[in-house]
């Protein structure tokens, strides 16, 4: 009882913290926005993302420049690229969530294991972990990609995850092996409870905070990955309107002097992945964890 | 010391081992068969199955896989099925561009990751600490290869000032673009965390009691502060190579830089699994030989830190 | 007043004609020497004409090695090469070539004397390159598996291929199985070449990096990635009509540029001789700015979507087939996508190729149409399908149009992009619904797409992805393979064709067209129907 109101003190602390710090809040504002701009996307948008305006309107809505009616201008098809930002906020967000998902999904039992276990089980366990550490982080992605049959969101995330999760893990080992010989554990191993029960009711809920900064952390580099496996054609399937797949469309007319169907969504991605940056560098600073990178 | 590098890189042997291993187990698992892949769009099954056997994908997988490993012993890291280049050979050719690549881009994110990190901790709070910082997360957030089109579109199609993509040797205008494209981020990384460093270093009792002895403020802060807090930059300077080959996947694309990223992406849609085995190998190599240089560079920079 | 205005006009007129025709009778002089300069996008694969599938290999393998007989450039008729005259027997199945006198390999490759050292072809040279196809597992060898002992010579029961014969060193003889009537358009194919035994066999595999031919221009330097140098073959076979040695220039330097907007710089600026395949970014700008220096003619390409018609729900529903064909507008995705760089299709056949069929009745744009089959296709409330498109920014443009299009009558396509590999095991096993692909003539026969797309006994890997099966087309098509009266092979052809698109087991779209951009300093550079990557360059001249 005594144990609960100290940690929920902490959390307390951590929001002064965090308030005290105006980047951690503009990050938080500007995270709000991009969630909210993927939610409304429906009602935010003035056109619809995938619609093609050539074939009814003709050549001047292909490629046309900024202007009042479409503020960022339109791709080949006479696509309106705002909203085709403003729906791509939904990709980039599911993917950054699912993907964290799947990468606290496997690193957090992982690292848990080989921190709390020790001996040959970590051996096994850092060994997995520093193979895919020596992976270059986008070929890995895009083998695992290659392996499954038909791209998909899916399949990204999924991907994203079976290569992120060791970051998670190496915090979470770390935080175990500085926890498992605290008193409390000890306490709990006296009293004979299970294995399981030590490590996910007793240590996990005191190693979450690195875990949290760590996952934020994460959120703006598995968009960036997003991006990039877009841009090289795979993963997100057209006329999705990810933002990686219009700089990739774009790209080719930039040379041209076309240049606002590449460089927009490059923008929203700055905007968001920054978003994520400084709410993890809010929180690491709120929670005063430090991170092994 | 010489027995810790003999003992690191014993441990690098398992992680290599588990590196080929994946590879392996993925290039078997992968959809596309490279002998189709070489005939085209019109195969007839009989050559297919010639070209199969021709290439070993015939073999059981165990037998495939320890004749695999027996070669790579014997560090043959076998031809490309693409286009019949000994796949160790076109690692060194392509290795050379990748290399002057990151190795300028290294240079120049450290000379300005860490001249904007001192400036930024010693002026804190000055209009340059905030610029420079808002600049460094902003390199943080932007992806590599929409900040290397937008170099295009500004340097090279709009002002004209560069010849925009390619890879001519010798003509150091190609490498500009690219150079700043891949150091970016690095630079912005080291930069922030050069300052954080700076800053904390400034407050020890060391350093005041430096200043308190009259030394001038340039020499307390090359001579003492920046010492002491570059040990964790040095870190990250092994960490961020690592970093570099993965981005130079992206950058050599957009750049058309005949480079070892390219290469992998390259052999990867083609299916062509020595190269893909050769490629990954390689940076794995690379990543882990970084890493080591970095634990014994500690060594030089920080004496307290003993190798037992 | 006016008569003599009108006098002064024609005089003015005949002088200037005549003054042309000078002008064009002096530009008919070629001039010697010089480098032509030509672009590639990547580096050449394969530069061993055993191996060379790929476009930007054949580039190459046509500057230094030649075939039996060539394609003359319209792709109508089969010339004369290496072989100066041939007959085939009244049966179709013995073909006689009589070889030219006097053609020699290269005396040396890569600045280095080959083993060779320069001597003459005989059909004993023949004999070895079409078996070492064989030996070295060309992918392109079973295009003439129909020469007798194939089989045995393949499986290693027998040590020579017995229906390729030495009659003397100057006659060649192939026997064949059955009467095969596109039997000499194949022997065009890049593949088919000679190379000398000695330099083939002291490289092995190595014989990519190391190529020895008998063609116009010899290899000099290989800067992988960056360029491939040739320099002219001295005593190259082949003379112009006034007896003067050929080739004209001095060298040819392949220069490997990747990115589309410096290679078009770069033509600007006049630094690249030929460009081949101006960017589509550009295109509209250069039929503006650079129409004089543009080539373009329709290629032996066909550009298409095709059914999987073995599997639902294209499986027996004609209706709904028929309808995707009527639901796209093709004119106007070539006009507003694709920058008109295509020709929309009616059907298989591209124009350009014997049996082309211009009266050929094909399927138009018409929604209204399409909308009623699709009902009576038992889809009235619409349908949703997968299309795989492989990884290529120009397939997944076209795509997104026809998904746009098609879903204005409520035909939901979903578009997966897939990696070539992946993408040929998918369509060649059947698990595809719809699947897009392209064909490019191997040789310039109609046997080259109907047979080998369309008829049953190619289903999966060997052409026919779309499974496409119908008896009648099936018996069609075997006759036209042994017919040996061209009118009568045609007809048959035709047909054929007209049943095929009848049935519409593909949505028929495009058929391509082959350009090229050269400097108005080249002399006599004629693009032929077959491709950019065939042009003759032993012809050119530079002229500044």
């Amino acid at each position: 009882m005594a144990k609960k109101s100290r940690s929920s003190g902490l959390w307390y602390e951590a929001w002064l913290r965090f308030k005290r710090n105006k980047l951690a809040l503009l990050g938080l504002f500007m995270a709000a926005s991009v969630i909210l701009i993927a939610i409304f996307a429906s009602l935010i948008a003035p056109y619809d993302p995938v619609e093609q305006l050539i074939w009814t309107e003709g050549r001047e809505v292909r490629l046309a420049p900024p202007s009042v009616k479409h503020w960022m201008g339109t791709d080949i098809y006479g696509r309106d690229i705002l909203s085709r930002i403003i729906f791509g906020a939904r990709i980039s967000l599911q993917i950054g969530i699912f993907a964290t998902i799947v990468s606290l999904l496997i690193g957090v039992p992982l690292g848990a294991i080989a921190g709390y276990m020790g001996g040959w089980v970590d051996d096994l366990i850092s060994w997995l972990i520093n193979v895919v550490f020596a992976f270059p982080f986008l070929l890995f992605v895009l083998a695992v990609i290659a392996v499954f049959q038909s791209p998909s969101l899916r399949v990204v995330y999924i991907a994203i995850g079976l290569v992120n999760w060791v970051g998670i893990a190496r915090v979470v080992r770390a935080q175990f092996i500085s926890l498992r010989d605290r008193e409390f554990v000890e306490a709990a191993k006296a009293l004979g409870l299970p294995r399981g029960k030590i490590i996910f009711k007793h240590i996990l809920p005191n190693a979450l905070a690195p875990v949290i900064v760590q996952a934020t952390l994460g959120m703006g580099s598995i968009i960036m990955t997003e991006a990039g496996l877009a841009f090289l054609g795979f993963g997100a399937q057209p006329p999705t309107p990810s933002w990686g797949l219009m700089i990739s469309e774009g790209q080719k007319y930039l040379s041209m002097g076309k240049w606002w169907w590449a460089i927009f969504p490059g923008l929203a991605i700055m905007y968001t992945v920054l978003a994520f940056n400084f709410l993890g560098d809010g929180l690491r600073d709120a929670l005063d964890v430090r991170l092994k990178r | 010391m010489f027995s810790y590098i003999v003992r690191k890189m014993l441990y690098a042997v398992p992680v290599i081992w588990g590196v080929v291993t994946i590879v392996f187990i993925l290039m078997t698992i992968v959809p596309g068969d490279p002998a189709r892949l070489m005939m085209g769009q019109r195969g007839d099954p009989e050559t297919l199955a010639r070209i199969r056997a021709d290439l070993g994908l015939d073999l059981p997988i165990h037998k495939q896989y320890t004749r695999f490993l027996k070669d790579l012993v014997k560090g043959d890291l076998g031809v490309s099925y693409r286009n019949n280049e000994k796949v160790v050979d076109a690692l060194m050719t392509r290795f050379g561009a990748t290399l002057k690549l990151a190795f300028w881009a290294m240079v120049l994110a450290a000379l300005l990751g860490i001249l904007a990190g001192v400036v930024s901790a010693v002026k804190q709070y000055s209009i340059f600490d905030y610029s420079a910082m808002f600049i460094a997360i902003s390199g943080i957030s932007a992806p590599v290869f929409w900040v290397g089109l937008l170099l295009l579109l500004i340097f090279a199609y709009t002002l004209h000032l560069v010849p925009g993509v390619g890879y001519v040797p010798g003509d150091w205008r190609y490498f500009i673009l690219p150079v700043i494209t891949l150091g970016v981020r690095p630079a912005a990384l080291i930069a922030r965390l050069t300052r954080s460093c700076m800053l904390e270093v400034l407050t020890q009792d060391y350093i005041r009691t430096a200043r308190s002895k009259g030394l001038r403020e340039r020499i307390v802060i090359m001579r003492h502060a920046l010492k002491n807090a570059l040990i964790p930059v040095v870190t990250i300077i092994g960490t961020q190579v690592a970093e570099l080959l993965s981005g130079a996947v992206l950058t050599e694309t957009i750049f058309a830089w005949p480079g070892v990223g390219r290469l992998a992406v390259e052999a990867l849609i083609a299916r062509d699994f020595p190269m893909i085995r050769g490629t990954v190998i390689f940076m794995a190599v690379i990543f882990l030989v970084a890493n080591l240089i970095v634990d014994i560079s500690y060594g030089f920079i920080d004496p307290r830190i003993r190798y037992d | 007043m006016k008569r003599r205005l009108v006098w002064f006009v024609m005089v003015v007129i005949l002088l200037s004609l005549v003054f042309v025709g000078q002008n064009a009778a002096v530009a008919q002089e070629p001039k010697y020497g010089g480098v032509l300069r030509w672009r590639a996008v990547n580096d050449p694969p394969k530069l061993d004409p055993a191996m060379a599938t790929d476009t930007s290999s054949s580039r190459n393998v046509y500057l230094m090695f030649d075939m039996l007989v060539d394609n003359d450039p319209d792709g109508k008729s089969i010339v004369p090469r290496l072989a100066e005259s041939w007959e085939a027997s009244p049966d179709g199945k013995t073909w006689t070539f009589h070889l030219r006198k006097g053609v020699k390999f290269h005396k040396e490759s890569l600045g280095k004397p080959t083993e060779n050292g320069g001597r003459e072809v005989t059909a004993h040279d023949w004999k070895y390159s079409f078996e070492r196809l064989v030996k070295v597992n060309s992918p392109r060898a079973y295009f003439i598996d129909m020469v007798k002992g194939y089989q045995d010579f393949v499986d290693g029961k027998a040590d020579e291929w017995v229906g390729i014969k030495v009659v003397d060193d100057y006659t060649l003889q192939f026997e064949l199985d059955y009467p095969f009537s596109p039997f000499l358009s194949v022997l065009a194919y890049n593949s088919f070449v000679v190379v000398p035994k000695e330099d083939a066999e002291k490289w092995g595999k190595e014989f990519n990096f190391h190529p020895v031919g008998t063609g116009a221009f010899i290899l000099e330097r290989w800067d992988h990635d960056q360029r491939l140098v040739y320099r002219k073959n001295p005593d190259y076979w082949k003379k112009d009509e006034a007896g003067r040695q050929l080739p004209y220039l001095d060298g040819i330097e392949i220069v490997i540029i990747p990115d589309n907007t410096i290679a078009y710089e770069e033509f600007k600026k006049g630094n690249i001789d030929v460009l081949p395949a101006p960017p589509d970014e550009y295109y509209e700008e250069i039929k503006a700015q650079y129409s004089h220096l543009l080539q373009e003619r329709p290629e032996l390409g066909t550009y298409y979507y095709g059914f999987n018609n073995s599997k639902p729900p294209f499986k027996d529903n004609l209706k709904l087939r028929q309808a995707f064909n009527y639901a796209v507008d093709r004119e106007a995705i070539n006009e507003l996508v694709i920058h008109g760089r295509y020709y929309p299709a009616k059907g298989i056949l591209p124009p350009g190729i014997p049996g082309y069929n211009p009266n050929l009745r094909g399927y138009e744009y018409n929604p209204e149409k399409a909308k009623q089959l699709l009902a009576e296709a038992g889809f009235p409330d619409g349908i949703t399908v997968d299309l795989n498109v492989n990884n290529d920014p120009r397939h997944t443009l076209i795509s997104e149009a026809i998904q746009a299009q098609l879903k204005n009558l409520g035909i939901n396509i979903n578009i997966k992009v897939l990696d070539w590999g992946v993408h040929l095991d998918l369509c060649e096993r059947g698990e595809t619904q719809m699947f897009r692909m392209g064909w490019v003539a191997d040789y310039a026969d109609p046997d080259n797409f109907l047979y080998v797309l369309l008829h049953s006994e190619n289903h999966g890997s060997k052409g026919n992805y779309s499974f496409y099966s119908n008896p009648k087309v099936d018996e069609m098509l075997a006759a036209a393979r042994v017919e040996t009266d061209w009118d009568k092979r045609m007809k048959l052809y035709q047909e054929a064709e007209q049943m095929i698109v009848d049935d519409a087991p593909w949505l028929f779209l495009f058929h391509y067209t082959t350009s090229l951009l050269a400097q108005d300093w080249l002399k006599n550079m004629h693009l032929p129907a077959f491709g950019d990557y065939t042009t003759p360059l032993e012809v050119v001249w530079i002229e500044k």
